[in-house]
């Protein structure tokens, strides 16, 4: 049995069909990456995966639990948790909080214990300090953990991002174009991050992402998406050779890529 | 050292009771001066409690003054009607029957508040904001039409158990156990949903479940609110919690800086006093409270103290380490070891 089992998924927004027929196995470990051009149902994929969308027909497995008609707080609550395309962060709060708040649903203290600040209510809120900064150094943002995530510049931003989404104890992450609007240094240094985290935390990583540099030294797997169908699906190399994929998305000027 | 400190804002409670007693003595501070101080107090209560919903948690409530006159009857028919007034118990137990009624009263209206809450806040968007709007009307409505508690006539002989030391005691519990709430875990979820609701949503919040919850916490602390209005001025009707009431507390809310409990004791103490002080001016008043309204929401429209929190009101990361201002880390544990 597959982590996360996704059979025959599907979705019609009135006649329209975004997602049709989409299937896919996630092994413990495994990074797989989804591209497509423009309106391909990438992100819509993504929010079904979610909770957000709930499709029309098929099945989601999730260690073995069925999860059509969770809640998205479920899907998190499940082990199955995202980052955004557009980044959404609570802009108001402080980085360290951020990360904090994906930590609500580990909270066991009560409501009494809360209003009243007991001693073993500062004790887990210590404890949780000292988690979020140790996951805040590992992502290099440690130093900022008293600044508004607004304030973060935008390579930050998206860090900060990951960092939330790993507090919550996720056994599959999906990144949402985690390296959208970064710069190629910037790109490499995302590619060993995510890289490291998928060891760190014995991740299965499910990607969006469009530049293929960075997609296709990382990836185990790719299934590329054209008009809502899968077209293609493999190793990078498998898929970079395939005349779909090239035709749909890549273009014939990408064979010089070294991959 | 640690310990004292904490103490310290126990500490101004106290001398700012003390103070108001003796210049009462000294006949600085008349009844009516007391009075109004009282109301301030109530309307701290009022305006913090809605700033857990409004400004924390990020939903739209503007019928408070609805929670506010039902805590008011719950607790005025407890201590009047069920025990019969201040001659109806003795001395020694009129304490407990008033602290009996405030909570009956606070109970009362987070009751409704989960009903009318648990409907509205499942789903996304500002229904809250109308649901709240109709609500404040219906239970005036509906107050007007039960007899046993005076229907429009109003509800007299309320005992006036409530001075100026209950008030200065509720208002600082309250904003100590809001600042405990806000700087917890719980407090955490309801900034989350008010920042992101989506984000808030995927990273495993149960958002209507705080939702909820923020919203039953401020119906009970604006229920334990009126108990006290009632008993303050010994009478309440169901006209005297009206739609303006609720706008008041909005005015105080946002002109004290909505998400920060500094605003909210700085909006309503201002807006409370200074009306009172300009009554000299007579029918002027309002005009000039309008205007200073405008200046307000010009210069500082985020509030007066828009994203200001006073220290004793908040608690900052590095008081988790036994200090006072945030550093980074590292040197947390110098400090610790020094």
């Amino acid at each position: 049995m597959s982590l996360l089992e996704v059979k025959n998924l599907s979705i019609m927004f009135g006649g329209l069909c975004a997602v049709d027929d989409f299937n896919l196995n996630v092994e413990k470990g495994e990074l797989i990456a989804v591209i497509g051009p423009n309106g391909a149902g990438k992100t819509t994929v993504f929010n079904m995966l979610t909770g957000i969308y709930r499709p029309t027909t098929g099945s989601i497995k999730m260690e073995g639990k069925d999860m059509i008609g969770l809640k998205p707080y479920e899907f998190a609550q499940n082990g199955i948790t995202r980052t955004f395309q557009n980044i959404r962060l609570f802009s108001g709060a402080s980085v360290a909080d951020n990360v904090k708040m994906a930590a609500t649903m580990h909270n066991k203290q009560n409501l009494m214990n809360c209003i009243l600040r007991t001693k073993g209510m500062v004790q887990s809120e210590r404890e949780l300090d000292e988690k979020v900064m140790s996951l805040l150094e590992r992502l290099g943002l440690a130093d900022k953990a008293d600044f508004l995530a607004k304030n973060l510049p935008y390579g930050d931003q998206r860090r900060l991002e990951i960092a939330r989404a790993l507090m919550t104890d996720p056994k599959v992450l999906l990144l949402d174009e985690p390296v959208a609007g970064m710069i190629t240094t910037e790109l490499e240094e995302m590619a060993q991050l995510v890289a490291q985290i998928r060891k760190d935390f014995d991740l299965s990583i499910i990607m969006i992402e469009h530049h293929m540099n960075f997609v296709m030294p990382i990836a185990d797997r790719i299934k590329v998406l054209d008009f809502g169908k899968t077209i293609a699906e493999g190793t990078p190399a498998e898929v970079q050779a395939n005349p779909r994929v090239i035709e749909a998305y890549l273009g014939g000027g990408y064979k010089n890529v070294d991959a | 050292m640690k310990k004292v400190k904490s103490l310290y804002p126990a500490l101004m409670v106290v001398i700012m009771y003390v103070a108001i007693m003796v210049l009462k003595e000294v006949r600085i501070l008349n009844g009516y001066y007391i009075q109004v101080l009282m109301f301030a107090g109530i309307n701290v209560m009022m305006t913090a409690s809605l700033n857990l919903v409004n400004g924390f948690t990020g939903q739209y409530c503007i019928g408070h003054a609805g929670f506010m006159s039902l805590g008011a009857y719950g607790a005025a028919v407890v201590t009047t009607l069920i025990f019969g007034g201040k001659s109806g118990v003795p001395l020694l137990l009129q304490t407990p029957v008033f602290l009996l009624g405030l909570f009956v009263g606070g109970c009362c209206a987070a009751l409704v508040g989960a009903l009318i809450g648990i409907p509205s806040l499942k789903l996304k968007g500002d229904y809250l904001a109308i649901v709240t709007l109709a609500f404040g009307e219906i239970v005036r409505a509906l107050l007007r039409l039960i007899q046993p508690i005076g229907g429009a006539r109003g509800m007299i002989g309320i005992p006036n158990y409530a001075n100026i030391g209950w008030i200065l005691f509720f208002v600082a519990l309250t904003l100590y156990l809001l600042r405990n709430l806000i700087y917890s875990p719980f407090g955490r979820a309801f900034v989350a949903i008010r920042d992101n609701e989506i984000a808030a949503d995927a990273m495993g919040i149960n958002t209507t479940k705080y939702k909820i919850m923020s919203f039953c916490i401020a119906a009970f602390i604006a229920g334990v609110a009126g108990g006290l209005y009632a008993h303050v001025l010994s009478f309440i009707q169901p006209d005297s919690f009206s739609i303006a009431k609720s706008n008041d507390f909005l005015v105080y809310l946002y002109a004290g800086g909505a998400g920060s409990l500094t605003g909210s004791i700085v909006g309503a103490v201002l807006l409370t006093v200074i009306p009172e002080v300009l009554r000299f001016l007579a029918d002027w008043r309002l005009a000039v409270y309008a205007v200073v309204l405008v200046i307000v929401m010009l210069y500082r429209s985020e509030g007066l103290c828009g994203g200001y929190e006073l220290p004793f009101l908040k608690i900052t990361r590095g008081s988790l380490y036994g200090i006072e201002e945030p550093k980074k880390k590292l040197s947390f544990k110098k400090k610790k070891d020094a």
